[in-house]
């Protein structure tokens, strides 16, 4: 029986070794630096420049975390085959495409990564309730707060953030220019 | 030969194959936010979860914002004149009936454009899978109505409000005999991506139709707020996909409601058009030597 999260498809979470969490954990922190580099690219090619320093910067971070996790991974399990496989899941921790917009402001770009981290919190929360290998519990619960604090810092860098503007950037975007 | 054997048949011996093996290097230059991105996204996680290799499928496309799609994946690809997409890979999957085929465009493409082909592709029951990412806008040219913008709708080719009902393309191939029709939406990617599976593994003509909302020229219920607001699946209203009347009582919510999942799927399908035409090149090569046929051309 498929007791995953909606978001995870094909994984019985109730039989979820520690193996098989960690590379979840792992595909779960190479999906979101995956988006964060493809929402890098959508904003560089749109001229918004402070939004794709931004999400250069969550690249980064979510790398940083799929590196530490794959290196505990290797450590406990070599290079035992992996049952998880990418196809499984879906938009754990990586923001929903539709959470882009050309000429977004920083304000805007932060708060897209703050509903990422809160949907991550969310997803092992939800799958704590299903998981009973105590290591594997172990495991969520310590990404689970690490999300938690994810979220925290976000905001730090939010109460930092400028003001949007009066006037959206978006409202400049496309007029027509008066040619002498 | 039964199509839904050759999409195994290629199932990789090698490493299980990943989304990201299905892109290519190009970087998709639609607009940020555009439902085309899951589109894609939920495309090449269906052809990871069928593990066919990118060399065993085309992508076939004809024009349009969405028909860009062939570019962006590591398969081969075809995109061709505006609305013929389904007439290339319609001679595509005969001439190589072994690849996989996906096409994918928009409604103006598909429906406008390319409305009789849609309707021949389905009568024929071409073993393709023919994905429409359905924006009800054309957006590439800037916004004017397509053909499944709502009535009402005010676009710079409809100033005042579109005088014209949208056409309901889920009840149009169910009348049409098709074997496969499914809905889905760049909001619920999951959903989108298992509904495209099921169509790539359906042996015959499957259609999918995704509500992909165009951010900067598509209407305000179009947009993905408004459609996770409305979204139900068919599962959760208890719809049996193998009943065709049921289907097209509640294709007829197009435009209205947003239901996806799979409305209709042939639980047992007719043989392809593919098939028939091997059949028939085989009971020709049995029955009638090369020479005798040249023979009866030679007579006309």
């Amino acid at each position: 029986m498929d007791t995953s999260p909606s978001n995870i498809r094909g994984l019985d979470f109730a039989r979820l070794t520690l193996q098989d969490a960690l590379d979840l954990a792992v595909l779960i922190e190479e999906e979101a630096r995956e988006r964060y580099e493809e929402f890098t690219h959508q904003m560089e090619q749109h001229r918004t420049a402070d939004a794709a320093r931004f999400f250069r910067f969550m690249q980064g971070n979510e790398e940083k975390h799929r590196e530490a996790l794959a290196s505990r991974r290797k450590e406990l399990f070599g290079d035992a085959p992996s049952r998880v496989t990418p196809a499984m899941l879906f938009d754990v921790e990586a923001p929903e495409y539709d959470e882009a917009r050309a000429f977004m402001t920083v304000r805007e770009a932060l708060m897209s990564a703050l509903r990422a981290e809160e949907k991550a919190a969310a997803f092992f929360a939800a799958a704590l309730e299903h998981v009973a290998d105590p290591d594997v519990r172990a495991l969520f619960s310590e990404l689970h707060e690490e999300e938690i604090e994810h979220q925290r810092l976000v905001r730090v860098h939010l109460d930092k953030a400028p003001p949007d503007p009066d006037v959206h950037p978006s409202e400049f975007a496309d007029e027509p220019v008066e040619i002498d | 030969m039964n199509e839904a054997v050759s999409v195994t048949e290629h199932a990789g011996a090698a490493a299980p194959l990943s989304a990201k093996d299905y892109k290519s290097d190009y970087k998709p230059i639609w607009c940020p936010g555009c439902g085309d991105y899951s589109v894609l996204g939920s495309i090449t996680k269906a052809f990871a979860l069928v593990q066919v290799r990118p060399e065993n499928i085309a992508v076939v496309s004809g024009i349009g914002c969405s028909s860009r799609i062939p570019a962006y994946t590591a398969c081969y690809g075809f995109h061709g004149v505006h609305g013929r997409s389904l007439a290339a890979a319609t001679g595509l999957k005969v001439a190589r009936p072994d690849l996989t085929v996906l096409v994918a465009g928009g409604d103006g493409d598909g429906y406008s454009i390319g409305g009789n082909h849609f309707l021949h592709a389905c009568r024929r029951n071409v073993d393709l899978t023919y994905i429409v990412m359905d924006n009800q806008i054309y957006g590439l040219t800037k916004g004017q109505l397509s053909p499944t913008s709502p009535r009402g709708l005010h676009t710079v080719t409809s100033e005042f409000g579109s005088l014209e009902n949208p056409i309901n393309p889920l009840l149009l191939l169910l009348a049409y005999g098709a074997g496969f029709v499914a809905q889905g939406t760049p909001v619920d990617m999951p959903g989108l991506a298992q509904i495209i599976e099921a169509a790539i593994r359906f042996p015959g003509f499957s259609f999918v139709n995704v509500q992909s909302p165009c951010v900067t020229y598509g209407h305000e219920e179009q947009q993905a707020k408004a459609q996770k607001g409305k979204l139900k699946t068919l599962a959760s209203l208890g719809h049996d996909p193998s009943d065709r009347l049921a289907a097209m009582a509640l294709a007829q919510s197009y435009g209205t409601e947003l239901h996806t999942g799979i409305f209709y799927q042939d639980p047992n399908p007719p043989p392809t058009y593919t098939s028939l035409v091997a059949d028939r090149q085989q009971a020709l090569a049995d029955g009638l030597p090369r020479e005798r046929v040249l023979e009866l051309f030679a007579k006309r």
